[in-house]
């Protein structure tokens, strides 16, 4: 037998606990499936919106403006990301095995939203330039000029965008423990309720979604909206504050 | 060695443990047995630390199986299904099992060659049979070469090879000095497997000890199981 | 008619399918106080002077997400695998043993689909209606002749939507991607809608027409299309739609 008998620190079990969290995603083809769907799906997007874009009867906007317009769909896709994330938990009864090898919940909890921010940033970096880099191509000069730091600020913008709400979608995805329950109240909320509060409230500006959009979306020059530097802050808190909210049932729950 | 101590579990008005309390030692294979539903699987779920109980502890050594430094190298658990996502291969769920205990590689191999699965290590765990599924569950239990061994109704799903095969691996863990606590409601795989039988119904303990012991006066194990959870002889 | 009632009975006993239904009704109804209340307002005010024609029906448009949840969750129920208790056993295999013909067993269950899409559609209007006269008042729009197809045609649309989302369901055999991809597409500004920007024929798809039915003021409207042709376009796309479900679930290993 070569199973080395030596205890592990607190340290090394953090480590252990986010590689085998990594492993788990990266070998569930539905991670594959649903990032390759997404970006996919957001490319086709991309080029109706620049379409669309350069027939656009109130004058042609900027690569970035354009090209990112599709996020807001796309972003289905992150959502479905993190919701299987959490979900896939509950099928096979793997979630026995999980909790058996890191009977420690929180750290399991934390290991795994931190694992698929790992997956998700590069990902969501990827979705978001190419939908960018499409526009600016075919709209070329038609495009209304932007400076690099403008796109640069976009950009990150989305990803942080992204990586966030696909942790959010995680969080909800380990209260519901139900995957058409969670992407049910998920999309419900960013594609129905979210806009339409948009519209009618004025304090939907702070939740989630709407702090989340002032990320990379520049506020129409209105004096009372949020910037994209408190757009993060406030988003980053309600995903900290959801992640806490959970954990505190995912450390009781019988499993 | 394995203490549960007075455990009561309560889920909403049910009651499902009212005061269950053995132990499992080292050197034996301790025989959890009882009908559907008489507590056998919460008593596990409790001692894995999956389930909380109402009341009563469940130990592994001197600590709750929660606070365990390693535990994929002290307990090796079993309990129903494969405990495996479908749309894995047996050897990507093995491999990140393993990781959380930063157990090499070559361990999960070795784990598959011991329960016969290395054919069916590329095949995804959705297309596996029953007993393929119990064998990958038990392959997971083995990974971390524990001490203890727990497994929930170990035979089910099992041909009889399989039954034989497991039999022969509790034997010889037990008399490496190792602990092995399995539960089961098939009589006759436990009587041929089990040193100790503890037999529980409706969450309580109703006998405690030897095989013999717990035998004893009714001549088979089936008799005295009959007669000590239906109240009476059959 | 005994398949019938088993499928509405295993409708019945889904606590996802009454998800589906409180979300139907309670999605369209809070909306349109939330807009009733705002156009109330502006007619105080006097920015506006009477509620908008597609006051109560708009609402009921992004209600019909409720119709998308029941025929997913009605298909992908037979096919879900979550509980950890149920060793990968799938209720398709039981059902199939318990209603042998293929056939027999999708129109079935996609009677029950279609008849419990209407009854929540119903169900919705009454009370989205309802709301909308609460809050408004004597401010509400006035009930004509025109209201009775503009009502059935809502019916219509949501007994549809199920339909397809169970029709896409049978193909797709998993809830996720279908419930992702419609409920995104309910969204305020619907990628469809938004191909009609780029392609009028986009007028002619399943949602874009069947909203004609009962949207008449439909927004930088690029084709004009009457209610009775968005439904015979919706029913088009619909039976199409159940077609290709039948043929490949009675060919295909369950």
């Amino acid at each position: 037998m070569t199973v080395p008998q030596t205890t592990r620190t607190r340290g090394q079990e953090g480590a252990r606990a986010l590689a085998a969290e990594l492993s788990k995603l990266v070998s569930l083809p539905a991670t594959w499936l649903t990032l390759g769907g997404t970006l996919v799906v957001n490319l086709i997007l991309a080029i109706a919106f620049t379409i669309a874009g350069l027939r656009g009867s109130t004058g042609t906007g900027s690569a970035p403006d354009i090209g990112l317009a599709s996020i807001g769909y796309a972003q289905a896709g992150f959502v479905v990301l993190g919701v299987l994330a959490a979900c896939s938990e509950y099928t096979g009864g793997q979630i026995r095995t999980t909790l058996t090898a890191m009977p420690r919940r929180a750290l399991q909890f934390t290991a795994k939203h931190v694992a698929l921010a790992i997956v998700v940033l590069p990902a969501a970096a990827i979705t978001a330039a190419s939908g960018v880099v499409l526009a600016a191509g075919v709209l070329g000069d038609a495009a209304a000029p932007v400076t690099s730091g403008r796109v640069a600020g976009a950009l990150s913008g989305v990803t942080a965008y992204l990586a966030l709400t696909t942790l959010i979608s995680a969080a909800v995805g380990a209260l519901a423990r139900q995957t058409l329950a969670a992407v049910v109240v998920l999309l419900g909320y960013l594609f129905i309720a979210g806009p339409l509060l948009r519209d009618h409230v004025s304090a939907a500006k702070y939740l989630p979604d709407s702090a989340g959009v002032a990320m990379w979306f520049p506020p129409a020059g209105d004096a009372g909206a949020v910037t994209p530097v408190r757009g993060a802050l406030l988003l980053m808190a309600w995903t900290a504050a959801l992640m806490a909210v959970v954990v505190l049932g995912y450390r009781r729950w019988d499993m | 060695m394995i203490t549960i101590d007075n455990l009561v579990k309560r889920r909403g008005s049910a009651k499902i443990l009212s005061g269950v309390s053995f132990r499992a030692r080292p050197g034996r294979v301790t025989g959890l047995l009882g009908p559907n539903g008489a507590g056998k699987s919460s008593t596990l779920r409790i001692l894995l630390g999956l389930d909380r109980a109402t009341s009563g502890t469940a130990l592994i050594g001197s600590v709750p199986f929660v606070k365990l430094r390693d535990p994929l190298a002290t307990v090796g658990a079993m309990l129903d299904g494969s405990g495996a996502h479908r749309a894995r291969t047996g050897r990507a769920h093995l491999r990140w099992v393993a990781r959380s205990a930063g157990l090499p590689r070559a361990r999960v191999d070795e784990v598959l060659e011991i329960v016969g699965l290395t054919n069916a290590a590329s095949k995804r765990v959705g297309g596996y049979s029953l007993g393929m599924g119990r064998r990958l569950g038990l392959a997971t239990a083995l990974l971390g070469d524990p001490e203890i061994l727990v497994l929930d109704e170990p035979v089910n799903g099992l041909d009889p090879d399989g039954i034989r095969w497991i039999r022969t691996l509790l034997r010889e863990r037990a008399a490496s000095g190792r602990t092995v606590l399995l539960s089961s409601h098939l009589m006759g795989e436990l009587a041929a497997t089990v040193d100790d039988v503890v037999v529980v119904n409706e969450g309580k303990v109703v006998a405690d000890g030897t095989l013999d012991e717990v035998t004893g006066p009714y001549g088979t194990l089936e008799d005295a199981f009959f007669a000590l959870t239906t109240g009476g002889a059959p | 008619m005994k398949a019938l009632a088993a499928e509405a009975s295993k409708l019945a006993s889904s606590p996802a399918v009454w998800i589906a239904a409180a979300a139907g009704v309670l999605v369209p109804g809070v909306i349109a106080a939330i807009t009733a209340s705002s156009a109330l307002g502006a007619i105080t005010r006097g920015t506006e002077a009477n509620a908008a024609i597609d006051t109560g029906y708009q609402e009921l448009a992004f209600g019909v997400a409720g119709a998308i949840i029941l025929g997913v969750v009605g298909v992908s129920g037979e096919y879900v695998t979550e509980s950890a208790e149920s060793g990968g056993g799938r209720q398709i295999t039981t059902s199939l043993t318990v209603v042998p013909s293929r056939l027999r067993f999708l129109l079935a269950k996609m009677s029950a689909i279609a008849v419990s899409g209407a009854l929540l559609a119903i169900t919705a209007t009454v009370t989205t209606m309802g709301v909308v006269r609460v809050v408004l008042g004597e401010h509400a729009p006035a009930w004509g002749a025109d209201d009775v197809p503009r009502l059935a045609g809502v019916v219509c649309y949501w007994a549809y939507t199920a339909l397809l989302a169970s029709a896409i369901t049978v193909l797709t055999r998993h809830g996720v991607v279908p419930l992702a991809v419609l409920i995104a597409n309910t969204s305020v500004v619907s990628v469809t809608y938004l191909l009609t920007k780029i392609t009028p024929l986009a007028n002619y798809l399943p949602d874009m027409a069947g909203v004609r039915m009962f949207i008449r003021q439909l927004a930088d409207s690029t084709a004009e299309i009457s209610p009775l042709t968005g439904c015979l376009v919706m029913t088009i796309w619909v039976t199409v739609l159940l077609v290709i479900a039948v043929i490949s679930f009675t060919r295909r290993d369950a």
